[in-house]
Parts: C-alpha cells; sequence; structure tokens
C-alpha cells in the first residue's frame, strides 16, 4: 500500500514529463518547456516530503528519521573535534556533579532502612535546651515512667553503649564497644538475625543467662564470617555470655558496636543507682508505633505523660532547664545532621549545571552562526523547519549523550568522595553505592540539556532573503544571537558568583577561626590524653604526681601540668555553664545565678599554657588542705562580680545540686586571663579552676616544650610506661594540630565548596572567552575599518576588554542580587544561613573581573592586530 | 488556453481540494497532471491546484480508501500514477457534495437574504 520513496520521484517525474511535453506541442522550445514546467511545479523536495508524510504513522518513522539525523550529526561533530571535545567535557562535569551528589542524597536521605515497617519506627530524644543539652538520653525510672503511661507506642526499646574487655572468640583480649538492651529491643527495632536468634524479652532481668549478637560488620570483618561463633562463650569483663546469633546488616545507630549483649552481662546496668536514680541517664530510646497510631498522636501522648512526669519529680528537672521529648522517625533522625548540608551541594551541583548548559549553549549558539549559512542552503532546498530542527536537536543529542557517559563514568569516583564527605554527618552515607540511578539521572539531565540546546539557535527564517548566506557563505552576526550570547556569558558569570562567594565565606570563616587568637601557646605546648586507670584517687593523685615530676626532668620540657580537659577537643565534655554564687554579689531579683565552667587544673598549668596570670597567685603543691579551699577565677569573673577589683580572698560556692546539698565556700586565691576551651573564635567565658589535688581528677597531661614538641613523644611514653606498664598514652597534639583537626569539618566544607566554585569559574572563563573570541572574528570587518579610518591598536584592545568586563560586571551585580534573594528565601528553612561579609564578596567579584580580563585578553590582542587590507578585501 | 491573470485567480476553500478530486474521477481513471488540468479547465482557469497540495492530497485519499493507484503509461508515452475512485469514495463524494450543497445554501441565505413575505 505505501509507495516506496523511489515512487514518488517517479510520480513526480512523470507529472514533469507530461507538463513538458504539453508546452512542446504547444510550441515552447525544449529548455523554456523545461524550465516553465519546474517553475509552475514549484519545490520539488516539499512537495515529495510532504506527499512522504501523508504516509508517516506515528513515532517508527520518527525514529527512523531521527537514526539518520543522528549518523548525520555524528559526521558533522567529527569535522568540529575541538568544539565537541569542549561541549562533551563541560556537560560531563555538569552532569557527573549532579548524578554523584544525587545518588548519595537518595542514599542518605530518601531510602528506606531495612528495619521492618520503618516508617513506624521513632527515636525519642529528652533534651533541655535551657541548660544547652540538645540529648540527654533517658534514665531507667523515666523509661518506666513512659511505658507505663503511652498506649500510642506498642513497644519502647533501650539502648545503651559499654565497653567491655572481650575475652574469648579467638586472640588477645581485646576492648569491645557494645550495646546492653533490654529484651524488646531488636522486635522494636524490627530487625532479623542472619545466624541463631537475636535477644527476646526471656534474656530480661538479674536471673537470665548472659547473651550476646554479633553485629554483622563485626562478624564478617574480624570474625571472617565464620558461623562457627554462635554458641561460643565469651568473658564481658567479669560475667559470661553466649553468643545466641548475627544480627542482619542495618545502620548502626546509636551506635556503632562490636556486639549487642542483655542487662545480665553488665553489672552497672542491674545496680542500684541505673535503676532507681531518676538522673542517671544512659539509654537511647526507641519506639514503634501502636496500630492505628499516627506519629503525631504518639508526640502528643508522649508530650502529655512526659509534662505529668516532670511535675511528678520537680527534684530531677529544674525549671530552668525547660526538659522536653523531642519524637522523630528513625530515619530522619540518622540522616538529619546530612540534610543541610546535602541539600546545599545539590544546590551547588545544580548551579554547576545550569553554568555547564549555558556555556555549551553559547558554543552551539556561536557553530550554529557559523553554519547559517549550510541551514540557509537546506532551507532553500526545502527542508521543513521541523527538518532543521530535527537535525539540530540530533546534533545536541549526540553531545549531551557523550556527556552524559561521560559524566555517569565521572560520578563513580564522585559518589565514594562525596559520601566520605557525609559520612562525617550521617553513618548512612557509609552504605551509599553507585547504582543505576546515577544513570537515570544522568540521562535525565542529557535529555533535559539536549532539547533545551536545540531550541537555542535560531532558524533561518525561509521567507528571509537568502541570498547573502548561500552566496558568501561567511560569518554574519546579527544583534540578537549577539545578545544572546552574552546573556547566556552573563548567566554564568552570575551563577559563578554566587558559587565563588559561598566559597569565599567559607574559606574567609575557616581563615578566621585558623588565625583567631586563642589565648594560648600554641606551638610548644603538648596535649596528651593519660586515661586514668580505674583504681582509687589516692593512687591516681600519686601516679600523676610522679608522672609530672619525671616528665618535668626530661630534657626540652620547659613545663608540666595536668588537667581535664584538652581545649576544642574535648568540648562539650564537661556542662558548659554551671550555677554559682559569690559573697559580696547579690543577684537582682529573677536574675539567675551567674555561670562558670568548672574546670580541674595543677600548679603550673597556667603558665605553660601560656595563659597570663593577672592577680593573686598560682595553684602550688601546697593547696590540697581540704579545709582550705581554693580556686583562680578567669578574668570575666572577675570583672563582672567585682568591679573593684577585690576579688582575691572572696569566696565562691556552687549551687547547682551536682557539686552537693550543701554549698561549700571556696576562697579566690587568683586571677587568670580569658581563654576559651570549647569555641576556637574566642567569646569572654567565665570559668572557675579548682587544683587538681583538692578535686582528685585529672586525665590529660600539658607538656610544654623548648624545642619541636613532639620529639618528646617516645620519652615521655617510655616515662609513662616506667610507672605504669598498661598506662595508656594516646592523641599527643600540639594545640595547633589540636585546633587544625577539630576544624577538619569546616576545612572539607570549604574545600568541597571551593571544587565547586573552581568548575564553575573554569567554565565561565571558557564561556567569556569563547563569546568574545566569536564577537571578534565576526567583527574582522568592523575592526579593519577602524584601523583604517585612524584607530590605535591599543584602543581596539581596550574596546574588547573594555566588552568582557562588562560582562563580568553585569554577571556579577545580577549575581549577587540574586544570591541575596536567595539567601533570604533560603533563611526560611534553614536555620543558619549566612550571607557573607563584604571581604568574601569582594574577593569573589574580582577574582571574576580579574578572570574575565584574562579572559579577553586573547580576543582582544586577536581584534588590535587585525591586518586591514586583509579585513578590507575579505568581503 | 486561456490566461488569467494571477490576481483574477480564487484560492480554494479549505477542505474542498478532496472532493473536487473525487469529482473529477467520476469520468475515469487520470494521472495527477490530468486531474490538476481537468480541474483549471472546468473552473474556466479560476481553479488552479498547486502541484503541492494536489499530490499530498492524492496521497491523502489513497490512504483513506477512497481512491486506489497503479502504475499505467501515458499519453505522453511517460510512466504514471492513474489515480481511480473506489466505492467508499463514491459514497464520500455524494456525502461531500450534499454537505458542500448546504453550505452554498446556507452562505447564500447569510448573504442574499429573501424578502421578508409581505402581509
Amino acid at each position: 500500500m505505501r509507495p516506496h520513496d523511489d515512487d514518488l520521484d517517479d510520480e513526480i517525474r512523470g507529472h514533469l514529463a507530461i507538463s513538458i511535453k504539453e508546452r512542446i506541442e504547444r510550441g515552447e522550445d525544449p529548455a523554456s518547456a523545461r524550465l516553465a514546467a519546474l517553475k509552475e511545479f514549484g519545490n520539488v523536495t516539499l512537495t515529495r516530503d510532504s506527499m512522504r508524510s501523508v504516509w508517516r504513522f506515528g513515532w517508527l518513522d520518527q525514529i527512523d528519521a531521527l537514526a539518520r539525523d543522528l549518523r548525520l550529526a555524528l559526521r558533522s561533530l567529527l569535522r568540529a573535534k575541538g568544539l565537541a571535545a569542549t561541549v562533551v567535557a563541560t556537560l560531563a562535569l555538569g552532569i557527573g556533579a549532579n548524578a554523584a551528589i544525587f545518588s548519595v542524597v537518595r542514599g542518605v536521605l530518601l531510602r528506606p532502612l531495612v528495619n521492618r515497617d520503618e516508617d513506624r519506627l521513632l527515636y525519642i530524644r529528652q533534651l533541655a535546651p535551657g541548660i544547652g543539652a540538645e540529648n540527654l538520653t533517658f534514665s531507667v525510672p523515666e523509661i518506666n515512667d513512659l511505658k507505663a503511661r503511652v498506649k500510642t507506642i506498642a513497644a519502647f526499646g533501650d539502648f545503651s553503649t559499654v565497653d567491655f574487655t572481650m575475652i574469648g572468640l579467638g586472640g588477645e583480649p581485646r576492648i569491645v564497644k557494645a550495646g546492653v538492651v533490654g529484651g524488646s529491643f531488636f522486635d522494636v527495632m524490627g530487625l532479623r538475625p542472619v545466624l541463631g536468634r537475636l535477644l527476646t524479652p526471656r534474656d530480661d532481668g538479674p536471673e537470665a543467662a548472659g547473651a550476646a549478637v554479633l553485629t554483622y560488620r563485626f562478624w564478617t570483618e574480624s570474625l571472617a564470617g565464620d558461623p562457627s561463633m554462635v554458641g561460643k562463650t565469651i568473658r564481658l569483663g567479669p560475667r559470661t555470655a553466649t553468643v545466641v546469633g548475627v544480627l542482619e546488616p542495618s545502620v548502626p545507630y546509636p551506635a556503632d558496636t562490636e556486639i549487642i549483649a542483655n542487662i545480665v552481662t553488665s553489672p552497672h546496668h542491674l545496680g542500684a543507682t541505673m535503676n532507681t536514680s531518676r538522673t542517671h541517664r544512659m539509654s537511647e530510646l526507641f519506639g514503634r508505633l501502636a496500630p492505628g497510631a499516627t506519629i503525631e498522636s504518639a508526640r502528643a501522648e508522649l508530650a502529655t505523660a512526659y509534662a505529668a512526669i516532670v511535675r511528678a519529680h520537680p527534684e530531677a528537672y529544674s525549671p530552668r532547664s525547660n526538659a522536653q521529648l523531642s519524637v522523630s522517625r528513625l530515619r530522619d533522625q540518622i540522616a538529619a545532621p546530612a540534610r543541610t548540608v546535602l541539600l546545599v551541594l545539590l544546590a551547588a551541583a545544580a548551579v554547576v549545571f545550569v553554568i555547564a548548559c549555558s556555556n555549551v549553549a553559547n558554543l552551539i549558539l556561536a557553530r550554529s552562526v557559523r553554519r547559517e549559512g549550510e541551514l540557509a542552503v537546506r532551507a532553500a532546498l526545502g527542508a521543513g523547519s521541523g527538518a532543521l530542527r530535527r537535525t539540530l536537536l540530533a546534533e545536541s543529542l549526540v553531545l549531551c549523550a557523550a556527556g552524559a557517559v561521560l559524566g555517569v563514568v565521572l560520578a563513580q569516583p564522585l559518589v565514594a568522595v562525596v559520601a566520605r564527605f557525609a559520612a562525617r554527618f550521617s553513618v548512612r552515607a557509609l552504605e551509599v553505592t553507585v547504582d543505576m540511578s546515577v544513570v537515570w539521572v544522568g540521562a535525565g539531565l542529557a535529555i533535559a540539556a539536549a532539547v533545551l540546546l536545540a531550541y537555542v539557535p535560531r532558524l533561518p527564517s525561509p521567507h528571509a532573503p537568502a541570498g547573502l548566506g548561500l552566496a558568501s557563505g561567511s560569518v554574519r552576526i546579527t544583534p540578537g544571537t549577539n545578545r544572546r550570547l552574552r546573556i547566556f556569558a552573563t548567566t554564568q558569570i552570575a551563577f559563578s558568583f554566587v558559587l565563588l562567594a559561598g566559597a569565599a565565606m567559607l574559606l574567609a570563616t575557616l581563615v578566621a577561626m585558623q588565625t583567631a587568637n586563642t589565648g594560648y601557646d600554641m606551638r610548644q605546648v603538648l596535649a596528651l590524653d593519660i586515661p586514668p586507670a580505674a583504681t582509687g584517687t589516692s593512687q591516681v593523685m600519686t601516679f600523676y604526681q610522679e608522672l609530672t615530676r619525671r616528665v618535668g626532668r626530661l630534657p626540652g620540657v620547659t613545663g608540666v601540668a595536668e588537667g581535664m580537659v584538652v581545649p576544642w577537643r574535648d568540648a562539650g565534655a564537661l556542662p558548659s555553664g554551671i550555677a554559682f554564687a559569690v559573697d559580696g554579689y547579690r543577684p537582682a531579683d529573677g536574675e539567675e545565678n551567674p555561670r562558670a565552667r568548672f574546670r580541674v587544673v595543677s600548679p603550673r598549668y597556667f603558665a605553660v599554657m601560656g595563659v597570663p596570670l593577672v592577680a593573686g597567685r598560682d595553684f602550688t603543691d601546697e593547696d590540697r588542705d581540704a579545709r582550705d579551699l581554693v580556686v583562680i577565677v578567669s578574668q570575666s569573673v572577675a570583672q563582672r562580680l567585682f568591679p573593684n577589683g577585690e576579688a582575691i580572698n572572696r569566696h565562691m560556692w556552687w549551687v547547682d545540686p551536682y557539686f552537693g546539698p550543701k554549698p561549700v565556700p571556696r576562697r579566690i586565691v587568683g586571677v587568670v586571663g580569658d581563654v576559651d576551651d570549647e569555641h576556637i573564635v574566642r567569646a569572654p567565658a567565665m570559668a572557675v579552676y579548682q587544683p587538681v589535688a583538692q578535686v582528685g581528677f585529672a586525665q590529660r597531661l600539658f607538656v610544654r616544650a623548648s624545642g619541636d614538641p613532639y620529639a618528646l613523644v617516645p620519652s615521655i611514653r617510655r616515662t609513662v610506661r616506667d610507672i605504669a606498664a598498661d598506662q595508656p598514652v594516646e592523641r599527643a597534639a600540639t594545640l595547633e594540630d589540636v585546633r587544625a583537626e577539630v576544624l577538619s569539618p569546616d576545612r572539607l566544607n570549604a574545600f568541597v565548596f571551593a571544587g565547586f566554585a573552581g568548575i564553575a569559574l573554569l567554565i565561565a572563563v571558557v564561556g567569556v572567552a569563547g563569546v568574545l573570541a566569536f564577537s571578534v572574528s565576526a567583527r574582522t570587518r568592523e575592526f579593519g575599518v577602524r584601523l583604517a579610518i585612524g584607530s590605535a591598536p591599543r584602543h581596539l584592545l581596550a574596546r574588547v576588554l573594555k566588552e568582557g568586563v562588562v560582562i563580568a560586571a553585569i554577571g556579577i551585580a545580577s549575581g549577587a542580587a540574586g544570591g541575596f534573594a536567595l539567601a533570604r528565601a533560603a533563611a526560611r528553612f534553614f536555620d543558619h544561613v549566612q550571607v557573607p561579609g563584604a571581604v568574601p564578596l569582594t574577593g569573589a567579584a574580582a577574582i571574576l573581573i580579574a578572570a574575565a580580563i584574562a579572559a579577553s585578553l586573547m580576543p582582544a590582542a586577536r581584534a588590535s592586530r587585525v591586518d586591514v587590507m586583509q579585513a578590507l578585501r575579505s568581503e | 488556453m486561456p490566461k488569467q491573470p494571477d490576481d483574477q485567480r480564487l484560492e480554494l476553500l479549505q477542505g474542498t481540494l478532496d472532493m473536487l478530486i473525487l469529482r473529477t474521477l467520476q469520468w475515469g481513471a487520470q494521472h495527477g497532471h490530468g486531474i490538476g488540468q481537468a480541474i483549471r479547465a472546468r473552473s474556466d482557469a479560476l481553479l488552479k491546484v498547486e502541484t503541492g497540495s494536489l499530490y499530498p492530497a492524492l496521497h491523502r485519499l489513497v490512504k483513506r480508501g477512497w481512491l486506489t493507484a497503479e502504475w499505467g503509461v501515458s499519453e505522453a508515452h511517460q510512466r504514471a500514477r492513474y489515480y481511480r475512485l473506489t466505492a467508499a469514495g463514491k459514497a464520500q463524494l455524494l456525502r461531500e457534495q450534499d454537505r458542500w450543497a448546504q453550505l452554498v445554501d446556507a452562505i447564500g441565505r447569510v448573504m442574499n437574504p429573501a424578502p421578508a413575505p409581505k402581509e
């Protein structure tokens, strides 16, 4: 039924032959008859195409046509290798970054947990914003109260972390991190064993036999997945337990442990403190929604129950702490810390994609202007606008497909990098793998880009006089095209500016933190963790005294002191503000007692750390008498509470019940400079120091060195071992390195963002250079004329440079405007949106202007060197 | 053949070309060129069918089953495709003629309203 293409040609040929024959019979001469017949017929190709299109049915033909166009596109792109390579590389960067980050976002934020009915699994948190506690965990009496009062939660599971010395399962005795859980835990979590069984309510209580479950990671990594491990007996500290099973692979939350054991294995969990003290909080709490209950109803019921508990036990919940419960889905709880970071990264990747697309659009547009001649010829030969559009679409499809393939390849290693980065915020990132979603995202983005790009160039209008394009084949640039090129270049600059400003802000913050004056001597002080062995207080004190004495005698050591916290590294280990009172200062009505950090230091601590003594004296070895308790206060305490400078020999006492029911007055013997061991950028911090000898506790050693502090580490370690053979010495670092270590997440943030900004800048530079180069090459004649009538070459140079700078300036201005709008919009959804200060903004702008000038230099130089004669003769 | 200046030539009304083709083929099979000439001659050269419209229309009618096409040899001893009306095509022609008559009648009433009947 369907005529062959040759038949269509034959039919037209037959028509023409009849027409010519009739004309010749009427007396026209053959040549003019032929011409007249052709003229009368009109556009042969177009007619044949519309005949053929009658027979088209649907997409099969479209695909066929597209395949033909694709082959054509491939051939024509192979002739423009440089352009094709640039486009593919740019697209690959944009697509790769997006695909990689999306995989991680999907893995961390969107994918469900393996737990059964994981959307009914809740994590319950007790927090006290009034005293800065984000997660207090729960005590056993609190859990029992909640269990008794709440009906919307079918079952609660509790989990606390304990370190055991484990003997058994082969190898040396070793310290393992263990979870200790009640019998309902695994049922609440909805986890299954891969081997043996998990713990059940029959394992509860002091009479049960010790039982432990191995986590999948521990079983596979440390025990080589040996199934014979199940059934073995292990020693856990003083108790024994039987390995009853292996847990399936699951997100390790709240802690990555090696075993999970029942209550009976931990003597502490059976003790009175654990079971009766309402403030002895060490259990994480999980809940499973009862059938029919929703998270909202559970939240409401828990809040009511909790309020009743707080009312019933005023001694355990101070009104100021503003204690409350927070209920979230377990999945959200695990992902929450990574959410903001990942969304910001996703936004950055999207911006890079926009930049990449507009750069590619620029290149394509320039190319299409160069081939306007070709398109005009094809239009004149009867190609409809659909056909031309299809040709362009085919080309951009080929380019984008290549970009997508390369991008997906690029995404594989990127996923690993991003996942490692995100793992700092959420353990779920560790299980992110490259999967098909990368490919889908890549393909989707490529198709989006291809369709966009095909509609960028203007088609030659069939009605416009095409004579010029046909005849000269030279490049003519229309104002419209020029404007589009500039708009795309400006877009790139604008988006690059947003990224650059963001990166500059992170860098500026980082630099500020790294160079801030901390009040400590950063370089010469070595901090070491020397955790006390669990023996009596007097032995610990003797050990530290002996240690300090011997280390002090080592060559190269100019001072030794003990303390309780290493600045910044141990931040948060102690409560950050404890209420106290002093004689002579009475808080006004309604005013709270002042709060200060409680710190324990040895004599010479301040000298070793480089903290100046402002008034009074340092602690001495004689400050050990329990009848004369002494303290040293920081300058801000002295200034605020003793404005007349009479702090020395006045008394202070802690009023927090943590220090016992009766206030004990302590005499102030000295005032030292303010330091902030919790924040790297110093804030005035009230601190009260007590001597180690009067508290009976220390765990950190600070050594001041005359030379390289790290050279002292081996001899210090030897000294420690000489006194106590099994005493660990850990994490030796100068304060400067401690700060660097604490800042590493910030550094990583800045690094990742700077990477994005760098890619964006690179693409934008290519974009601006491309636009100007094209504009210059299209205006060769104009420059020739200018030179011929007496323009100096450097004026031309300046002209082109100025064009580059104008593009950059407009881009920066719109980027700044857009960026501020974006920041304002983002501030409504996220807590910590900062608008960068003047310095990062100026810096980013300067970098972009410099880049724009650099990018314009080459085209500008070319413009100024135009050969006048050649330029004038060329048309 | 009388020539008509271009500005006197009439534009074909939308949708009437199919009807004209069907009508022309009532007298027997014809090739594309002949159909075009016949329409032109019968309209005293007032209607000129562009080949760019004629041939796609012919193929469309074949596709709908109103015409059949077969290769033959023309009077010019040229291979040509001859179109012939099918039974369905004849039925379609009748339908279109009816519709056309109604249309002409309706338009005529609008353009030349009959004088109102006298009381």
